[in-house]
This record gives C-alpha cells, sequence and structure tokens, in this order.
C-alpha cells in the first residue's frame, strides 16, 4: 500500500521537559529516512508520537491527508504505521510463528484465522531468517535473534511505514553487515517506507535515502547522507566522535 | 459484523458436553434433594466461568466480581418482587443490568494498571453494599424476600443453560483469534497495543462478559434461595471463592473453573457440617499454596508433566 | 443543613481518626513502596494489632497507648517472616515485579487475608470485643474530645514522623528509599537488597500492628476477625489519595478520607458517605494517578 506520513511542528513536552520542539518531517512508502542524533535528543519521542504511543502536545500528524494525531497505537497499525521497540518485546510465552501471527491477524492486513495466520508466519519468519526457530518459545530467543523478531512481527502487520527504533545497535560487525544487507533486501521486496532512528551511523548512511539530525528537541540538518554528514553544525553536535566512523 | 467459522471440535469441549448433556437428560429423575446440591456446585461453576473470562483469561484479578452477582440477585429481586415478572425474565434482566454496569465500570477501571484495577475491584463491593443499604426500593438493610416456591428443575435448566453458554464462549474466544489477541495483551499488553490488537476493546469485551454472565448466576441464585440480603449478596467470601476455583482449576483453561468448582464445592459441603470458618481457612491455605507453587492450578499442571494429555486437556 | 456545632465537632473528630487511619495506611505505604507489593491481606495485620492490643488489656492491664509499642515489635517478626514466606521468592535480584508475578502476589495475598481472618474467627470466634479505656475528654471550646482519640491520634503522626526520620536520616533507612527506587544500584554500593527489602517489610508490618493497636481505641465495640475486610479498602484508598511511597501522603490521605466520611454523614447519612469515600479512589485514579500532593 502507499503511504504518506506528515507530521508538522510536532512539540512533545513531558511536564517541564521540551522533548520535542518544532520537528517537522514526511515519510514515504519506498523512502528510507534516517534519524540521527546525540543521545537524549528526542528520537524516540518523536518516534513514539508517530506511532500513536504519545499524543503530540502540538503540532499534527496527517496520513494520507488525514489527521491521526491522537490516535492510539493500535488504530495507526490499522492504518499501516508500525513501530519496534528499542528493547525487543517479544511475547515470551508464544512461540516465534504465534508472536507473527498475532501481527498478522490484528495488523493492517487482518490475515483472518489462526490456521491461516500460523501458516503465513512461517514465510514471514524465513524473510528475517528464523525460520529455524519458529516455534521456539520467544523466552529462548538470543537478543538478537529477539531483535530480528521484533522486525518480523512489524513486517507481518503488513505496515507500509516502518518505524525502527534502534534496530541495528548491539551488533558485531559482521552481524551488522548481515542485519543491514537483510534489511536492504526486504526493504526493496517490499516495498515499504522506514524512519530509522540509529546511532550506528554505518547502518544509517548506507541505507538511507534522506537523513535528518535532530539536537535537543530541535531539526538542525537535514538532506542527503553524504551532505549531513560534511554539515558542521552536526560535526558539532555530535563532537566528532560517531561522525568520524562513517564509511562513505 | 461476519461470523466467522465455529473452530472445530476439540476432546475437551466434546467431554464437556456429553457430561453437560448426560446431567441435564438425567434431571428429571434425580431427587430432588440432591438435585438442589447439584444446582449449587453449578452456580459454582458458573461463577467461576464468569470470572475466568475476565481474570483467567487476561489476568487482570477482580477482587469484586461478587457485584455483578449482587447486581443480578437484586434485579431479580426486586422485579419478580415488585411487578411480579417470571423468575426466568428476573435471571434474563439480571444478567442484562450487570452487563451495563459492567461496561461502565469496565470503560473506567480497565485503564487503570493491573494492581490498581485489583484495588478498585476491592472497594467496589464496599461502595456498592453501601449504597445498596440506603435504598428503601432494593429493601434496605433487609434485603427482599420473595415467595416462589421451591423448583430444583427449572433453576436446573437454567443454570444449565448458562453454562452451556459460558462454556461454548469460552471455547470459541480461545480458539479463534480472540485467543491470541488475549494472549498477546495477556503477556504484553503494550507490545500488543503496537502490533494492532485494540486492547481496550478487548478486555471491555470480556469483563462484559464476565459482568453478564455473573449477573444471570446472581438472578438464580437469589431465585434458589427466595430472596437476597446485602450481606449475602456482597459478601467477599464469594470473590474468594470465585478466585479460589479458578485459581485451584486453572486460569483461563476450559475445564479450569469446572474442576475448580468441584474441588472447593464438594468439601465444603463437609465442612458446613464441622464449622463454616474452616472451609475458608483451607481454601484460603490452599489459595497460598497453589498461587505460589503451581500456578497452573490441576488443569496447568496435569498439562505441564502428562505430556499425553497436553493434547485433549485445555 | 446540620448545625455548625455539629459540623465542626464533624470535622474535628474526623481530624483525629485521620491520623490513626494514616498510621494505619502508612504501613503499607511502606510496604508498597519499598517491595512494590500490593498486600491484599494488609487488612487482617491491622485486625491482628487491634487483637493484640486486646488481648495485652485483658491479661496484663496494658492500655492499646502501651501496646502499641509491643504491636509494633510483633509486627516487625511477623514482617520478616511474610518476607521470606511470599516475597523473597518473587523480588530475589529482579528489578521489578513481573504482571505474571503481581498477579500470584494479588491472589495469594488474597488467600492469605482469608485464610487468617477465619483461623482468627475459629480461634476468637465472631464476637465483636472492645477495650474497656476511657481516659475522659477535653474541652476545647464547645468541642468535647476524648482524650484516647486524642493521645492516639498524636501517636499516630509521632510514628509517622519517626518512620521518615528513619528513612531519611538513618544509613539504612536510606538504603531502603535507594531500594525501592534502583534495586541494581543499590547491590553496586553494597547493600544487601535481600537485607534491605526485608527491613524495609518488616518496619511496614510493624507500623501496621501499631496502627491495629491505636485504631482499638476508636473501636470500643469494634474489634472482630472480620474487621480486616472492611480497613484494607480504607489503606489502599488512603495509599492511593496520598500517592504511593510518599511519606506524608498517607497524613494527607487518612485525615483527607476521614473527614469525608464524617462530615459527609452529616449531610447524606454514614452509608452513603462511606460509600463516596471509597468511590473517590477512581477519580483520583483517572487523573492524578500520583495522589492529591505533589
Amino acid at each position: 500500500m502507499s503511504r504518506t506520513l506528515e507530521a508538522s511542528e510536532i512539540h512533545k513536552y513531558f511536564g517541564g521537559v521540551k522533548a520535542v520542539q518544532g520537528v517537522s518531517l514526511t515519510l514515504e512508502t519506498g523512502r528510507i529516512m534516517g534519524l540521527i542524533g546525540p543521545n537524549g535528543s528526542g528520537k524516540s519521542t518523536l518516534l513514539n508520537v508517530l506511532a500513536g504511543i504519545e499524543k503530540p502536545t502540538k503540532g499534527t500528524v496527517t496520513v494520507d491527508g488525514r489527521r491521526v494525531d491522537g490516535w492510539p497505537a493500535h488504530r495507526m497499525v490499522g492504518l499501516g504505521v508500525a513501530k519496534t521497540h528499542q528493547i525487543p518485546k517479544p511475547f515470551l510465552a508464544m512461540t516465534c510463528r504465534e508472536n507473527v501471527a498475532v501481527a498478522m491477524m490484528y495488523g493492517s492486513r487482518r490475515e483472518g484465522e489462526p490456521a491461516s495466520a500460523l501458516e503465513e508466519s512461517l514465510r514471514i519468519l524465513a524473510t528475517v531468517g528464523l525460520e529455524r526457530r519458529a516455534d521456539a518459545p520467544a523466552s529462548n530467543l538470543t537478543v538478537q535473534e529477539r531483535k530480528r523478531l521484533e522486525f518480523a512481527r512489524v513486517l507481518a502487520t503488513g505496515a507500509g511505514l516502518v518505524l525502527l527504533d534502534e534496530i541495528f545497535a548491539g551488533l558485531s560487525p559482521d552481524e551488522l553487515r548481515d542485519t543491514i544487507a537483510l534489511f536492504a533486501r526486504v526493504q526493496k521486496e517490499q516495498g515499504f517506507g522506514a524512519l530509522v532512528v540509529e546511532h550506528v551511523m554505518r547502518a544509517v548512511m548506507t541505507l538511507s535515502d534522506h537523513v535528518v539530525v535532530i539536537e535537543e528537541g530541535r531539526k538542525i540538518a537535514e538532506g542527503s547522507p553524504k551532505e549531513v554528514v560534511e554539515n558542521p553544525a552536526v560535526i558539532e553536535a555530535y563532537l566528532g566522535s560517531e561522525a568520524t566512523n562513517v564509511t562513505p | 459484523m461476519k461470523i466467522p467459522k465455529l473452530p472445530a471440535i476439540g476432546p475437551t469441549l466434546w467431554g464437556i458436553g456429553v457430561f453437560l448433556l448426560v446431567l441435564g437428560g438425567l434431571a428429571p429423575w434425580i431427587p430432588r434433594f440432591t438435585l438442589t446440591i447439584l444446582v449449587n456446585l453449578l452456580i459454582f461453576a458458573a461463577l467461576a466461568y464468569s470470572l475466568n473470562f475476565i481474570t483467567g483469561l487476561t489476568g487482570y484479578v477482580n477482587f469484586g466480581h461478587v457485584v455483578f452477582m449482587a447486581v443480578g440477585a437484586y434485579t431479580l429481586g426486586y422485579t419478580v418482587g415488585t411487578i411480579r415478572l417470571h423468575p426466568l425474565g428476573g435471571v434474563a434482566l439480571g444478567g442484562l443490568v450487570a452487563l451495563v454496569l459492567a461496561l461502565g465500570l469496565g470503560a473506567v477501571t480497565l485503564r487503570f494498571r493491573g494492581v490498581y484495577f485489583a484495588i478498585a475491584s476491592l472497594v467496589t463491593p464496599l461502595a456498592g453494599l453501601n449504597i445498596v443499604l440506603v435504598l428503601p426500593a432494593l429493601g434496605g438493610g433487609q434485603g427482599i424476600f420473595l415467595n416462589i416456591g421451591f423448583d430444583p428443575l427449572s433453576w436446573f435448566y437454567t443454570i444449565w443453560a448458562i453454562i452451556a453458554a459460558e462454556v461454548g464462549l469460552t471455547y470459541w474466544i480461545t480458539h479463534g483469534r480472540l485467543g491470541y489477541g488475549i494472549r498477546a495483551i495477556k503477556s504484553d499488553e503494550d507490545a500488543a497495543k503496537s502490533l494492532g490488537v485494540n486492547a481496550p476493546r478487548l478486555k471491555l469485551f470480556l469483563f462484559a462478559l464476565s459482568g453478564l454472565f455473573a449477573g444471570a448466576t446472581g438472578g438464580v441464585y437469589a431465585w434458589t434461595t427466595s430472596g437476597i440480603i446485602p450481606e449475602a449478596a456482597f459478601d467477599l467470601t464469594f470473590s474468594l471463592r470465585m478466585l479460589a476455583m479458578i485459581v485451584i482449576g486453572g486460569m483461563g483453561t476450559l475445564l479450569g473453573p469446572l474442576i475448580g468448582a468441584i474441588a472447593v464445592y464438594l468439601p465444603s459441603r463437609f465442612f458446613l457440617t464441622i464449622f463454616i470458618g474452616t472451609e475458608s481457612i483451607i481454601i484460603g491455605l490452599v489459595v497460598i499454596l497453589i498461587a505460589l507453587f503451581v500456578p497452573g492450578g490441576i488443569v496447568g499442571t496435569l498439562r505441564k508433566y502428562v505430556p499425553e494429555l497436553r493434547r485433549i486437556l485445555e | 443543613m446540620p448545625a455548625l456545632e455539629v459540623l465542626v465537632t464533624d470535622l474535628a473528630f474526623g481530624l483525629l481518626l485521620g491520623c490513626v487511619f494514616a498510621v494505619i495506611a502508612h504501613g503499607l505505604n511502606l510496604i508498597w513502596g519499598v517491595a512494590k507489593i500490593v498486600n491484599v491481606a494488609h487488612g487482617v495485620f491491622i485486625m491482628l494489632g487491634a487483637y493484640g492490643a486486646y488481648f495485652l488489656n485483658l491479661y496484663l492491664g496494658i492500655n492499646p497507648l502501651l501496646s502499641a509499642p509491643v504491636d509494633a515489635a510483633i509486627g516487625l517478626a511477623v514482617g520478616v517472616g511474610f518476607y521470606f514466606g511470599f516475597l523473597h521468592r518473587e523480588l530475589r535480584g529482579k528489578e521489578s515485579i513481573a504482571q505474571q508475578s503481581e498477579m500470584v502476589t494479588l491472589v495469594a495475598t488474597f488467600g492469605l487475608a482469608l485464610f487468617i481472618s477465619n483461623l482468627a474467627l475459629r480461634l476468637w470466634t465472631g464476637n465483636f470485643v472492645g477495650i474497656p479505656w476511657s481516659p475522659g475528654s477535653i474541652f476545647v471550646g464547645f468541642l468535647q474530645l476524648p482524650l484516647g482519640a486524642l493521645y492516639v491520634a498524636i501517636a499516630s503522626v509521632a510514628i509517622i514522623a519517626l518512620t521518615h526520620i528513619f528513612l531519611s536520616r538513618t544509613y539504612l533507612g536510606n538504603a531502603i528509599r535507594a531500594y525501592s527506587q534502583d534495586i541494581p544500584a543499590t547491590q553496586l554500593m553494597g547493600i544487601n537488597p535481600t537485607f534491605v527489602a526485608a527491613v524495609g517489610t518488616a518496619l511496614g508490618f510493624s507500623v501496621t500492628m501499631a496502627g491495629g493497636a491505636l485504631l482499638s481505641v476508636w473501636l470500643p465495640v469494634g474489634i472482630n476477625p472480620g474487621m480486616g475486610a472492611l480497613y484494607a479498602p480504607i489503606s489502599f484508598v488512603i495509599v492511593v489519595l496520598g500517592g504511593p511511597g510518599k511519606m506524608w501522603g498517607s497524613l494527607v490521605g487518612g485525615i483527607s478520607l476521614a473527614v469525608i466520611i464524617d462530615v459527609g454523614q452529616a449531610f447524606v447519612g454514614t452509608s452513603l458517605a462511606t460509600a463516596i469515600a471509597f468511590l473517590t479512589l477512581i477519580p483520583i485514579l483517572l487523573f492524578r494517578p500520583e495522589g492529591i500532593l505533589r
């Protein structure tokens, strides 16, 4: 499905803390946007607002022209906007297959009954390389496998716009390379749009069509990965440490 | 709304179905005294199934479940007493009124986290009791007395129908799509919502069901006791018994509430001759032990340690 | 509209009763704050405290005020027992209670509540008893205030203040507060979390039972095995009103609740006032779950 999400002048305050101050961005299916910024800059909060987990204090969010700010998370999923969790939250007592089946049955595709959903789940698990763990309880999975399960679930919801919260974090160089390749391939096959919040620069730079940089709740730069990386304001925000790790 | 196709009938459902059919067929020949005991057992079971919808399936502990029963009992008491409605009407109306109350209460309290929901549920019977005490239409502190006679066969078939409906619904819910949504909510409500599960609506649906059936059963209870008094209606011991039944039987299972009802009710018939308080002492102790050490209850434990049973017992 | 004297008297009584309400809820507040456990059986320990005072009076002639410290000591032991019996399994090293464990604890403590209260019923019968202790009254203007009520109110506030001092000024107290906020950090500082949690729980039970002794003064004919079923919900509402984990919240919540009931009953009768008082729980949970205090 083709979707466009427009966030306009989003503000989110928690009491006195101004987590997000006037950020606007546009997401479209087929395009990958990277969202980077120092710790505490408001990236996760912004994701939560877009996903429907938080209501914006000010500003609007529209999907295909329809206002959805304030819509709860499950309704956003119905529209095809779904988010992964920074620390994976699998349904521990259920198998991988069942985890994905939940997403299939309740996501935007509303894939009917358990029997067919469980069948389809195997296919999706195969896409992320978890087919051998299909009938293992989620509690048995390693952290990396749980991250893949998170991703599989979000895919299973049939989301046209996927919000990924630090999905590449904590991976070894080999795992990182494989995961980036996996993500790129799946995205090409399925054609969803994504907002990728990341600290791992390599992933962001390799995958993004467009990058937005946030600091202290405000957008300080945006553009192609190359432009952003050479932007002095960005370099200053990061004090040069992470920006120098980028492989062009 | 399209009706999803009915899932195939599993062994446990067959077993319960046959049990109920046999019981129903034999009923007219069972001596009236035994029948009364059977009716009381079925009332316990019906209450257990009703609590199972909310506490068993979602893990939201409802200490105040007795409130729905009380509402049903009072509805029957009032309608039969004042406008001479047939008791069956009272039962149906009791269920309906309790359903409405559940929708109202649930819309508010289900938003709370589990712990606060439990606390709010602890408080509602007391509030309810105090409200009923000042309503003269409901008999105030005296309660309502009816004079509708002794009719165990009618009681039996009414409660029989209620249980059949509950068992059927429990099966349908746990085996279909809803079952997955519910397990997801029980496991991690936020994660479930992030995958599109409309948790508030699902929880409210289950809560409403629990209220409906507890209310109808409360009506049957008032029918069997020919009236209702406030202390009996809002007695927290009922809540304990219902909780004990599903904890002992196995929370969220199909067979659990029935087994739990038998396990709790039959011994209590014994202890009636010894001393009323003793029953509760033992039930309390058993609940503690099971909750801490055997959380799956009878059904859960059997399934865990006897793999052959896993396919047929649920 | 009731007469002014009646209202003021109700208000005064509400304040005095509220202090005692506060101390019986305070124990729950402590346990909730430290162990993050909601003890549904809280009411039975209040009941046990009241019975403790009753028996101490019956056999040793000690008045409830002096029984409170004795009950407090018993409470410490009970608390330790409760901790190792119930909580230790759940809390061992974990950072917070999982939802499943939460449910288990709720159900288990509910079972405990009915086990103990029915055991008490068996042992002591359901007869309502009371402690004959009337040190007289004092007159403040037109108000006639029973001295017993005044003494226990003061004692209650003193107990709350003492726990506050303990928690904020002593090493162990601060360790308990640290534990309630961040278990791993507590461990990193060389503090044994089990010891701290046990002490915190023991303190909570100690205050609860002492509170039961003090409450008995207000129940000249009201002590009975089932009283927990009334005072547990009261305690919960108070803790929620004042804010779980907020030390002075118990006092604020306790006084608010008692005043609502006492003043309210002049307008709408006891039953309705009590119902209303309980139902305030719901709007608070909806709109201000941290409690009234900022």
